[in-house]
């Protein structure tokens, strides 16, 4: 196997095309963010689905994950994942959004690997709880931390750190 | 009175790890013996340990010499930068940017303020970047001296030599660094716009002694273990990272290079003035040990390279956009972006989501560490644990940046 950089030829606006003639309901308000970026919303329940297909695209293949991150919009928690397609060396930035009182997500693990220790992050940081991940425990914060901290209503508490 | 010979609970990495031995090896079920009775011991390594270059804990389940499986525990160094960012001006953060991959913070900071002036929509003025150029290309030199010095120096007491080279030319360096900024490590040296003090009297010229000094001393470097047999023997072919690691764990930077992939985001995605200057991208092919050592010594090359031509091309005029007295509260309009920028240590992103106001609403490192920390389950795996030592050098991680 060897990787190559930017084999296939396409323009922002010919890959943003193709990727709303590929998933013309799971895609939404699918844009193009200078210089090198197509910045679309998913609906949840497809994500898994969406992930699987997006990184056997033909010509585009998104095959990295480069990050997840969370994000809290009030009523409703969004996870935001980047990813990297080789061939037409450009990103995907795709946003879920989940609501707050039931904020789950159905992992993607099993399709980009990397995305295990980035769902950790957003299950740490944000609470975003991932269903099916391998091993979701927390990753920067003490096993025994209680509360998201990176949620916009988190009070910091001295019984939130038992063990500080 | 308490009980100094009380063995404390293991934490959940620990307990995991004790899980999976009991779940491969025993046969008609677990042991109370936490798996000893199957030859198989979990080692705790670190936080405190010499060798993983600041407060990485491993688990590490030996079998004998042999590394079993290996669980990283990272959050040791965490000191909330992203909850810090949303209770900052955007110009109060500039600092606090510095503190992430503490190796290479002028490149931290050029990723944050690239992705700020990105939001607002400016461009820094012409010398401005060329001086972004340079202060990053030293600071990529400096932070190879001590990757690639650190790592040698765990691969045998004798290897300290190249510390020791390595650091004392890394502080010619940071002189440098220091005179244009006034700090040595931590800058606090950009501004959205450009940078925050013009290149000092006479400092053109000492660089450019610097760089002409430079090959010599990483000839130096090289005539240190480069045809050493023992050397040779630690790093090659051990630790091999393969295009398809790439591909699933989003590896980047010189790490990703030796495998040769010319993934390289000065050239992949160009940003500053890096498609004026002419420079090769280093890739090894093995994807090795010695292959990363022998990408990270190629590159101090080339940023010497980049400097000259910087220091020649070096264009007259301002360095900020604006009065030096410049607004210090900025407000980019409402919206979300992130960039990517190419640190020594692989890709280090900025994401950013502005509500328009003083504050940034969310901010997200990407950093190249976590990332390549990812892999070391599989990387040390199977192998001896005086190599998994050495291959968790070559790595080059940077803790500062991984917990944030």
């Amino acid at each position: 196997m060897t990787l190559e950089i930017g084999t296939v030829d396409l323009t922002m606006d010919e890959i943003a095309g193709r990727l709303a003639a590929a998933f013309p309901v799971e895609l939404s308000a699918v844009s193009v963010q200078e210089p090198d970026t197509v910045v679309a919303h998913l609906e949840r329940t497809r994500l898994k689905d969406v992930a699987r297909r997006l990184k056997e695209l033909p010509q585009l293949a998104y095959e990295t994950l480069n990050w997840i991150a969370g994000v809290d919009l009030g009523a409703q928690l969004e996870s935001v994942y980047h990813v990297y397609s080789w061939r037409t060396n450009t990103y995907l930035e795709l946003h879920v959004t989940v609501p707050r009182a039931k904020a789950e997500l159905d992992t993607v693990t099993d399709v980009w690997p990397a995305a295990d220790w980035h769902e950790r992050e957003a299950w740490d940081m944000m609470g975003i709880r991932y269903l099916g991940h391998p091993d979701l425990r927390r990753i920067l914060l003490k096993d025994d931390f209680v509360g998201h901290p990176l949620r916009k209503d988190y009070v910091d508490l001295a019984e939130n750190h038992p063990h500080a | 009175m308490p009980d100094h010979f009380a063995v404390p609970e293991p934490d959940e990495a620990v307990k995991l790890a004790l899980r999976r031995v009991r779940e491969t090896t025993a046969v008609g079920g677990g042991s109370d013996m936490e798996g000893l009775e199957f030859n198989e011991v979990v080692v705790n390594m670190g936080p405190q340990h010499p060798s993983t270059h600041g407060v990485l804990r491993l688990v590490v389940t030996l079998d004998g010499e042999l590394v079993k499986d290996v669980i990283p525990v990272i959050g040791y160094l965490h000191r909330c930068k992203e909850k810090l960012a949303e209770k900052r001006t955007y110009y109060q953060y500039i600092p606090i940017v510095d503190r992430t991959e503490y190796l290479a913070s002028m490149n931290c900071e050029w990723g944050y303020v690239m992705t700020v002036e990105k939001l607002m929509g400016i461009r820094p003025t012409r010398r401005a970047e060329f001086i972004r150029v340079i202060v990053g290309e030293l600071m990529r030199i400096a932070s190879h001296q001590v990757a690639v010095g650190t790592f040698v120096a765990d691969l045998s007491p004798l290897g300290t030599a190249m510390v020791f080279y390595m650091f004392r030319d890394r502080e010619l360096i940071l002189d440098l660094l220091e005179e244009v900024s006034g700090a040595r490590m931590m800058f606090n040296y950009l501004r959205f716009g450009g940078v925050r003090y013009d290149l000092p009297a006479g400092w053109v010229d000492k660089c450019r002694e610097l760089m002409k000094r430079m090959p010599k001393l990483i000839d130096e470097y090289e005539a240190l273990v480069d045809d050493n047999a023992i050397f040779l023997q630690r790093t090659q072919g051990k630790g091999v990272i393969t295009q398809q690691d790439i591909v699933d764990y989003g590896i980047t930077g010189p790490n990703a290079r030796a495998s040769g992939v010319p993934l390289d985001l000065r050239r992949t995605r160009p940003y500053s003035v890096y498609p004026e200057l002419d420079f090769e991208v280093c890739t090894a092919a093995h994807g090795d040990v010695f292959d990363r050592y022998r990408v990270r010594m190629d590159e101090m090359r080339e940023s010497v390279k980049i400097v000259e031509q910087c220091l020649d091309m070096l264009p007259r005029g301002r360095v900020q956009l604006g009065s030096l007295r410049a607004p210090y509260v900025i407000t980019p309009p409402p919206g979300s972006c992130y960039v990517g920028q190419e640190n020594p240590r692989g890709e280090y992103g900025t994401y950013i989501v502005s509500d328009g106001s003083r504050y940034p609403y969310r901010l997200k490192f990407r950093d190249p560490c976590f990332c390549n920390l990812q892999l070391f389950p599989k990387l040390l795996s199977g192998n001896k644990i005086a190599d998994a030592v050495a291959i968790s050098g070559s790595i080059d991680l940077v803790l500062g940046g991984i917990d944030r």
